[in-house]
């Protein structure tokens, strides 16, 4: 009865959706603080519901009930109980499912942790996020629900798609989602602020702690998904400029750019409009990615079954509620109040140009993702846009606007000193030159492009650093004194450096890695051995092994320099029983920051012996490429943990001055 | 039943209690003040705060002070529009509480399964051990020989039976799994390494593969000159490209069998089909099963197209079958859908390129 009782959670969920928004309306027009709380009341009843429902399918997937539909489609006996879990959001019904315990969840903690919010905006956030809710509760229970049972059950499920059986994609999409929908919340504000037509710098600090928190966790999900993808799919990269990849980061470009304006407004109460603009944009573009994966129109690794049905439902979800949105936005915008203002070199300045920039970066990536289909949908013919497209459009964006990231801590709001600027990041300047420089000395194959990128991203590293170094007066001032500075940055500081020294971290890893690394693949007979750059791989050997839900065949190889063993790694290649899809478990022998990724291919049989296909690669410096973006996320927790975030303290804090 | 009574009471209640709950704590705070206007004198200590420890310049000190202070008093000054205690929305409140896990139970018995239990696996499973095997399907007995050789994991002949199970199951995949594992227990038997063998032959979608060719030799070495062996032997010869080997290996196995043999005519039949002959005759029952499989596997892969393994066993059994438009349009379809991929393009066209077979 736990499925049923989930069944009904799910639809009690939906009324409470509905009647939040009810509640919450009503009491904003009648400025009634009982009806509104009311209001608040059914959101976190709402969440719990769902909650429960969610609960109930995780359990039908652990006990593996196979009289529910989705159960049966997506889950085996045989699956480890860690992927039996993930299996709940392993499929288009459950991954809604998710979507709506997030929804709710943020729903839940913006009526709860509201209180610092003037009434008529609290009320009206609450009611946006029941509308969002109950629109996609209602698509859940009538188009696409994960609880529906069969009355004949098959004897056995039809299993997860291995690649997706893995322990950092068993997280990703928690994490994913939770940084799309929690973008969901800035969009109620947004809207509550238009309605209330109260967008000013209060407002923009009511919304920034919600960003911070939905961007970081978004950071986190993207991240998981690029690294999964590098180890998983044993193809030796971790971005492959795929629709659904893009569709995760333009809501991330956005949600960025978000991070940066909502700063301006709130310091210099300038650039409310576009403020208020962004935040309706970042979760149309997590809607957009909701309905792309599920809209049939790709074929991708993420692309759940086709359904163009449910495709067209979200297609008109998103039109309904981002139409309105922007509808309001742009009838209210025009009365919004000018803020302060400021010269052309500026800390709000650099802020603009880092919008500019940044939305120019997310345009070009959509136009890669959305041409394609548009185009395929008119005349029939499918052109595939790939990374050279991006090189030539979303990557001079990027460099323009990393080359001007350290520069912009520095600069004072409203009148900034460029030469002040220049003087102070001149070390800087040198530090990311050395870079550069050594790394076309040392580094052969020789390649400038490369090396201008290396040290772009030793420009980053050392503008953070700088940036600290000028704040706390390192180096000019006695050590206690810098010590006593350093205590008192607001975290919110500590948070930016951190963010930007990621965002360098990140970029010589991926530069690093994208230019210099090196790939070989040979046929190689138990015994052969291949080189790859300054190593050598041997197969010492294949053995058979058997996993709970799969066969593999596990080699081991050696790895050498000169001579001297460096590592020993044992990549699969697993042949999953239930749906008989084959998969690699790559060896990776981690150098420092560098790997050597051993992929073991399939069987050639043919000729005296048998032989593997063994793919090896050099990725110099790919630890970093993950790194940066855990620590660009470390910087976003940091900053959310800003006491002048915290929502509630500043009240008490209050009364005794 | 019980169960989900007690948990949709319990929901319905804590939402219920919820709302009514949130709505008279929000009642009795109705008169809070505006909270921008505390935000904004919070904003000009933090800048004095900044400033006092050398954070902030004295120019910028002033005039992000006086922005603060120009913000504070257009808010104060903002005209506040009280919001009520409301005593009269009670009811209404009330009314919302009750009516609407109302209607949802309502909702729940149109669109739901009311009554229907869980069915646990487990449950399922015990239920099938203690039912009569006559009364139950392959796969599920395929389900209790999976549990009872997990139990007896050193017992060839359970193996052995799970893989017919599986076989029946149309599973070749899961078949082979578990008659390796019988060979591996039992590795005198003969049967069991034919049995592997025409596994092997099934699940690579007709092809005698380098696996299943190990079978069929084991079963002659155990069994030698055994007729079943030296047939798929010859097979393996012809799928290497060696034809005028297998033609001799199947002219030699024909001689050997006696005239009546009904087996005879079927070696005669992949003779005249590898010299290029018109075929005479071929086991139409063998056949149709074989089709029925492949059909199965071609619509799988219609519902869940994201299985490259099964796109060339698919292509290479079309091939097998002679079947060469349907062959060619898999072929097609599978290339463009795994375009970025060269190791599967290699795979699929190696697998449309497999010969047909007798």
């Amino acid at each position: 009865m736990i499925v049923e009782a989930g069944a009904f959670a799910l639809i009690l969920a939906l009324g409470l959706s509905i009647v939040q928004v009810a509640l919450s309306v009503a009491g904003r027009l009648r400025r009634s603080a009982a009806l509104a709380g009311a209001g608040e009341g059914a959101a976190l009843a709402a969440f719990i519901a769902v909650a429960t429902a969610f609960a109930a399918l995780m359990h039908a997937f652990v006990v593996s009930d196979f009289s529910v539909a989705n159960v049966a489609a997506n889950s085996h006996t045989e699956k480890p109980l860690l992927y039996r879990v993930a299996g709940t959001w392993g499929s288009h019904e459950g991954s809604m499912l998710l979507w709506c315990l997030a929804l709710t969840g943020f729903g839940a903690a913006a009526a709860g942790l509201g209180r610092t919010l003037p009434r008529g905006i609290r009320s009206m956030t609450v009611a946006t996020q029941g509308v969002l809710g109950s629109v996609f509760l209602a698509y859940t229970v009538f188009a696409s629900n994960p609880l529906l049972r069969v009355i004949a059950p098959p004897v056995e499920g039809r299993s997860l798609n291995p690649l997706l059986q893995d322990p950092a994609l068993a997280v990703h999409p928690p994490f994913l989602y939770a940084g799309y929908v929690g973008m969901s919340v800035v969009f109620s504000l947004a809207v509550a602020a238009l309605i209330e037509g109260r967008i000013d710098a209060a407002w923009s600090r009511w919304v920034r702690p919600w960003a911070l928190a939905a961007w970081s966790l978004l950071t986190v999900g993207i991240t998981l998904g690029a690294f999964w993808a590098y180890y998983e799919l044993g193809w030796g990269g971790w971005w492959f400029w795929d629709p659904v990849e893009n569709a995760s980061f333009m809501p991330w470009l956005i949600a960025t750019a978000l991070l940066h304006s909502a700063v301006v407004t709130e310091k210099r109460g300038a650039l409310a409009g576009w403020t208020v603009f962004l935040a309706l944009a970042a979760f149309t573009f997590s809607m957009l990615g909701a309905f792309l994966v599920r809209s049939g129109v790709l074929t991708s690794v993420h692309a759940f079954a086709v359904d163009p049905t449910r495709g067209v439902l979200l297609l008109i979800i998103l039109g309904v509620t981002s139409g309105l949105a922007f509808t309001l936005f742009a009838w209210r915008a025009p009365s919004l109040a000018q803020g302060g203002l400021f010269a052309p070199i500026s800390r709000e300045s650099a802020l603009v140009l880092n919008n500019i920039l940044l939305a120019a970066a997310t345009m070009t990536v959509l136009l890669g993702t959305l041409y394609p289909l548009i185009r395929e949908a008119m005349t029939g013919e499918s052109i595939s846009v790939g990374p050279p497209f991006f090189s030539l459009t979303f990557v001079p964006f990027m460099a323009a606007l990393l080359v001007l990231v350290p520069a912009g801590p520095l600069l004072a709001w409203k009148r900034g000193d460029a030469r002040g600027v220049v003087q102070r990041l001149w070390v800087a300047v040198l530090i990311a030159a050395g870079v550069a420089l050594l790394t076309v000395a040392l580094v052969s194959p020789r390649k400038a492009l490369g090396a201008v990128g290396v040290g772009l991203g030793g420009w980053l590293v050392a503008g953070a650093v700088t940036e600290i170094v000028e704040r706390t007066r390192a180096f000019r001032v006695p050590a206690a004194e810098t010590w006593r500075r350093m205590t008192g940055l607001p975290r919110g500081a500590w948070g930016m450096t951190l963010a930007h020294l990621g965002l360098g971290v990140f970029v010589m890893g991926a530069v690093f890695e994208t230019a210099w690394k090196v790939e070989a693949a040979e046929a190689l007979q138990q015994g052969g051995a291949l080189n790859i750059g300054a190593y050598h791989v041997t197969l010492d050997g294949v053995r058979p092994v058997a996993g709970p839900n799969y066969d593999a065949d596990q080699a081991t190889m050696t790895v050498t320099r000169d001579g001297r063993p460096i590592c020993q790694v044992k990549p699969e290649r697993r042949l999953y029983t239930a749906g008989g899809q084959t998969t690699s478990e790559v060896g990776i022998c981690y150098r420092g920051a560098s790997h050597i990724y051993l992929v073991l291919g399939e069987r050639r049989d043919g000729g005296a012996a048998t032989a593997w296909l063994v793919r090896a690669y050099w990725n110099p410096w790919a630890s970093l490429i993950f790194l940066g973006p855990v620590i660009m996320a470390l910087g976003g927790l940091v900053s959310l943990s800003d006491r002048r975030l915290r929502m509630g303290v500043g009240r008490r804090r209050e009364q005794p001055a | 039943m019980l169960l989900f009574w007690a948990v949709a009471g319990v929901l319905a209640a804590a939402a219920a209690g919820l709302i009514l709950m949130r709505a008279a704590g929000a009642s009795a705070e109705a008169g809070v003040a505006d909270p921008a206007p505390a935000l904004y004198r919070r904003q000009l200590t933090e800048i004095d705060e900044l400033a006092e420890r050398g954070l902030m310049g004295d120019t910028e000190r002033r005039s992000a002070h006086a922005e603060a202070a120009r913000r504070l008093l257009a808010a104060a000054e903002a005209p506040v529009q009280a919001w009520n205690a409301d005593p009269g929305a009670r009811r209404l409140v009330l009314l919302a509480a009750i009516v609407v896990p109302t209607l949802a139970l309502g909702l729940y018995l149109k669109l739901g399964t009311p009554g229907m239990a869980d069915q646990p696996y487990a449950q399922r499973l015990a239920g099938w051990q203690h039912s009569d095997l006559g009364a139950l399907q392959a796969p599920e007995i395929a389900a209790v020989l999976r549990q009872a050789t997990a139990q007896r994991p050193n017992e060839a002949e359970g193996f052995r039976l799970l893989g017919l199970a599986e076989s029946a199951s149309q599973n070749p995949i899961a078949a082979v799994r578990a008659l390796r594992r019988a060979a591996a227990l039992a590795p005198q038997r003969a049967d069991i390494w034919l049995m592997l063998g025409q596994a092997e032959v099934a699940e690579a979608g007709g092809k005698v593969d380098a696996d299943a060719a190990a079978a069929f030799r084991r079963r002659l070495v155990l069994q030698p000159g055994d007729p079943a062996a030296r047939y798929f032997l010859a097979g393996a010869k012809s799928d290497a490209g060696d034809r005028p080997g297998a033609i001799a290996d199947l002219t030699a196995l024909a001689a050997d069998l006696p005239a009546a043999d009904p087996r005879r005519t079927q070696v005669q039949a992949a003779i005249s089909r590898l010299e290029g002959k018109p075929v005479v005759t071929a086991d139409p029952q063998q056949l149709a099963m074989i089709q029925g499989m492949v059909a199965g596997l071609a619509a799988r892969l219609e519902t869940r197209p994201d299985d490259p393994a099964g796109w060339v066993r698919l292509v290479r059994a079309y091939a097998v079958l002679g079947d060469t438009t349907k062959r060619d349009a898999a072929h097609a379809s599978a290339r463009a859908r795994y375009a970025k991929a060269p190791q599967i393009l290699d795979q699929l066209d190696e697998a449309a390129r497999t010969e047909p077979k007798p």
